[in-house]
């Protein structure tokens, strides 16, 4: 039996998302948010909420990705559309976007080899998530329940990203996976 | 390498993830068809460009992307203020309405 994997990286597959832009104090918005999402909006930066199969990052004051899963998107829009009366913005991204889980004892070490944000668990504890330069490129990574890490980059990147993480991640024996 | 506390973020980050935006607090002139070419020139190209501190426009290109000012020391580097987008010019003398 081979020792286990320092690092884990799996494309995740059937993820679509929403770039969600409305006013945080729109009571409108947050309920619609709720109802439609089973999910508060998160308004504390750099944090996210979710329930079930459904999260919310928040990426800017009045600005969220809403990660659903694929063929919910539709929905979703024509829901908020209809229940919010406040401004909004609700755009389907989905193809833009490759979402990937990134776990192993060594995973947050990767990060920190690809980023000048501080991945250490002190700063970055489950329920974080945060934007920022990866790789020269960029990324959204989410810290999420069980310890591990959800990168969301743009798919134009998503070639040149996996070559990157298999190289920083070699030294923690790395097998890849692709799913 | 600066670290900057992004106002939104509410964060201190890498220099890396964001790009100065040049001078802050420039109002564009209400009616610049009452300029001369010398007012006009003034507000386009001319800049203070001083020697110690400095309100000048980031945004927080690889975060959140929005903009936002900072007090910098144009000498040391030292940040000594930072706020967001559209908070009055600390410097501004009191507007009075006539
Ligand atoms: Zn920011």
């Amino acid at each position: 039996m081979p020792e286990a994997p320092g690092v884990e990286y799996r494309e995740i597959p059937g993820r679509g998302c929403l770039n969600l832009r409305g006013d945080a104090d729109d009571p409108t918005l947050r309920d619609a948010t709720a109802t439609t999402l089973g999910t508060e909006l998160p308004t504390e930066p750099c944090s996210w909420q979710s329930s079930g199969d459904t999260r919310a990052c928040w990426l800017g004051p009045d600005e969220w990705l809403l990660i659903v899963p694929d063929g919910e998107q539709s929905r979703v829009e024509q829901q908020l559309r209809e229940a919010v009366s406040g401004p909004l913005s609700v755009v389907d991204v989905s193809g833009g976007f490759v979402h990937a889980n990134l776990g192993g004892d060594n995973a947050a070490k990767v990060l920190q080899k690809s980023s000048p944000y501080d991945f250490h668990p002190r700063n970055f504890p489950p329920g974080r998530c945060v934007q920022t330069v990866f790789a020269q490129a960029g990324a959204l990574v989410v810290a999420i329940e069980d310890g591990s890490f959800v990168l969301i980059f743009r798919r134009s990147y998503a070639d040149y990203l996996v070559h990157w993480i298999a190289d920083a991640a070699e030294e923690y024996g790395y097998p890849m996976h692709r799913t | 390498m600066l670290h900057i506390r992004c106002p939104y973020c509410q964060e201190m980050r890498s220099e890396e993830e964001f790009s100065n935006a040049g001078e802050a607090h420039i109002r564009r002139p209400p009616d610049p068809a009452a300029l001369s070419d010398a007012e006009w020139g003034d507000y386009l190209h001319f800049r203070k460009n001083p020697r110690g501190p400095h309100r000048e426009v980031w945004v927080h290109t690889a975060g959140c992307r929005r903009y936002f000012n900072v007090l910098r020391d144009t000498v040391s580097y030292e940040i000594l203020d930072v706020y967001p987008a559209g908070v009055p010019d600390p410097d501004a003398p009191e507007e009075t309405t006539p």
